[in-house]
């Protein structure tokens, strides 16, 4: 979840003329210093290397786990065509809109909730009943009321995803220091400018860790979504393969969804780092 | 004789009445307009405590505190705090930092950058308008603190050990421009310290303050000449005068005496 965007370690942090010594040194240790790219390597080619033993010579059958081969030559088949790509397309665009809904009314609702104490007891009762309820549990209704559509998808994730980044958002706005609070009413901001410029920025980092949690969780809705009721995805892909017995098809799929949410993780680094330059700031000193 | 800023038989007590901390007991002060005042006291006697009940974060267990005879109920952006604990926005810059006053009351991008520019400079950080707090050493973000108060230009400065932190150059430099600042504005000072010589030379009045109940325990009015000075503390009247504030508290700040 948390691989470093690239950019963290390799920009240096802008000099000031003290501690920057001590800092530099302490930097180094915990990221070029150790070997931590080698043994990453070593973990994946010794996982390469256990599955290709027992697979190519025959100890495990093939019927139970197909061999790196078998994969690959089933993904340099499929990736000539259009279906894995569509069914990537059509994934990633569920998740999108229904995260980005369930950002959008999450974020700003927990700040408010972390504000200002009469919403937050209204709403909490509200979210420990719906908290404990996985994404699953709505298909059933979501099927009632929206077909199995695109609409259908996209509010399942919904549903998956709002709690959390509710919980992460009105957490994070409790651990703005209430010191900063006080400092910026006593620089003469009412409410709302309290808000816009001490606790949304000073709850930005957590909002943020959170959205990358739910952005993994919106990934798994979306594929149990599809693997009960739909013709494309890549949820769906995995459930047809399923009934055809192409278990090397199955393998390919779980890799390219391992292979997008990488893709979606770096990008959501890449995008905190861009909306947190003082975090780089502390973080390289 | 006006009273502008006042504390009246105020007390103040930290969790419940029956074991929690008396940090301040009775305590009661007058503060003219313009007048520089100097809480001097040992850790721990509640200077910070009377000054966070002055900007209005903290209400006192009894009593009463004015500003222009009007009961301080709450935060005051007329009374502007200098932190002990500075209490920058770390997801600031320093320019946007001390631009914060300013753009609360609606100031323009022009106005405030000016604004920044200039306290940015008195303070002597001319070059680290671009730079975030956690770049900053301990000293440089106590001045930021000091320059984001002075932009937003309260009508009281409640100042908490605001040179704490500094080297004795930057220190003596920033105490005569405060000291400038004072004479031209007419601004009400409330400055915290535990040092002596830092009091005789900022301050129109000296309220000695002990620990264990916080009290005050003595007000020495000080009549050396302004402006002052490193030359101040040559005159005989000074040694005559650092003698008398010794003399107050000499018990409570045996304990401090090699801190400073
Ligand atoms: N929030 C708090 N909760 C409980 N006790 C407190 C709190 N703030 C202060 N106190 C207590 O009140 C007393 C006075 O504290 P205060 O911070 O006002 O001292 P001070 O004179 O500013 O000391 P220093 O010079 O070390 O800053 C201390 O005994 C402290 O333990
Ligand atoms: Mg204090």
């Amino acid at each position: 979840m948390s691989t470093p965007a690239p950019g963290d370690l390799a920009l240096p942090a802008r000099e000031s003329p003290t501690g920057s010594a001590s800092g530099r040194r302490r930097w180094r240790l915990s990221g070029l210093g150790r070997p931590v790219l080698l043994l990453n390597l070593l973990g994946i080619f010794a996982f390469y290397a256990v599955w290709a033993l027992a697979t190519e010579t025959g100890a495990v059958s093939p019927l139970f786990f197909p061999s790196p081969s078998m994969v690959a030559a089933e993904a340099r088949s499929v990736a000539g065509t259009a279906d894995l790509w569509m069914s990537v397309v059509a994934s990633g665009r569920r998740v999108f809109l229904g995260f980005g809904l369930a950002a959008l009314v999450a974020v700003p609702l927990g700040i408010v909730m972390g504000c200002w104490w009469p919403a937050k007891a209204t709403i909490d009762p509200l979210i420990s009943l719906l908290r404990p309820l996985p994404s699953i549990t709505w298909i059933p209704l979501t099927m009632l009321w929206l077909g199995i559509g695109e609409g259908q998808k996209i509010a399942i994730v919904f549903m998956g995803s709002w709690i959390y980044i509710l919980l992460y958002t009105v957490e994070s706005t409790k651990r703005v220091d209430p010191l900063l609070i006080k400092a910026a009413r006593n620089l003469g901001a009412g409410s709302f400018a309290v808000m816009r410029e001490v606790v949304l920025p000073g709850s930005l980092p957590g909002i943020l860790a959170g959205l990358k949690v739910s952005l993994a969780i919106a990934w798994s809705c979306v594929l149990s979504a599809e693997m009960v009721a739909a013709q494309t995805g890549l949820g769906a892909l995995i459930w047809s393969a399923k009934d055809w017995s192409n278990m090397p098809l199955v393998l390919v799929g779980m890799i390219c969804i391992s292979a997008t949410v990488l893709v979606a993780d770096l990008i959501a680094n890449w995008i905190e780092a861009r909306l947190l330059p003082w975090e780089r700031a502390r973080r390289t000193h | 004789m006006t009273s502008f800023l006042s504390a009246r038989g105020v007390s103040k007590t930290f969790g419940n009445s029956a074991s929690g901390v008396l940090a301040l007991s009775n305590v009661s002060l007058d503060v003219r307009e313009g007048e520089f005042v100097c809480l001097l006291g040992a850790s721990g006697c509640g200077k910070s405590t009377l000054l966070n009940m002055f900007a209005g974060f903290i209400p006192p267990s009894v009593g009463e505190l004015r500003l222009r005879g009007e009961p301080i109920s709450g935060i005051d952006p007329r009374c502007g705090m200098v932190f002990q604990s500075y209490a920058l926005f770390p997801w600031k810059t320093v320019r946007e930092n001390v631009a914060f006053g300013p753009k609360m009351r609606g100031a323009g991008r022009r106005e405030r950058r000016d604004i920044a520019e200039r306290f940015i400079e008195m303070v002597g950080l001319s070059g680290f308008g671009d730079h975030y707090p956690t770049e900053l050493s301990g000293g440089m973000q106590q001045r930021v603190t000091l320059a984001r108060c002075l932009a937003a230009d309260p009508e009281v400065l409640l100042m908490d050990e605001p040179f704490a932190a500094l080297d004795a150059m930057t220190r003596e430099i920033l105490q005569e421009e405060l000291g400038r600042i004072h004479m031209r504005s007419g601004k009400t000072v409330v400055f915290v310290t535990h040092n002596i010589d830092e009091a005789l030379i900022m301050a129109d009045r000296i309220v000695v303050m002990s620990p264990r109940p916080g009290r005050i325990s003595a007000f020495i009015g000080n009549e050396l000449p302004k402006p002052r000075n490193i030359d101040t503390q040559l005159l005989p009247s000074y040694a005559r005068m650092k003698r008398e504030v010794w003399s107050h508290i000499a018990g409570d700040m045996a304990a401090m005496r090699d801190n400073n």
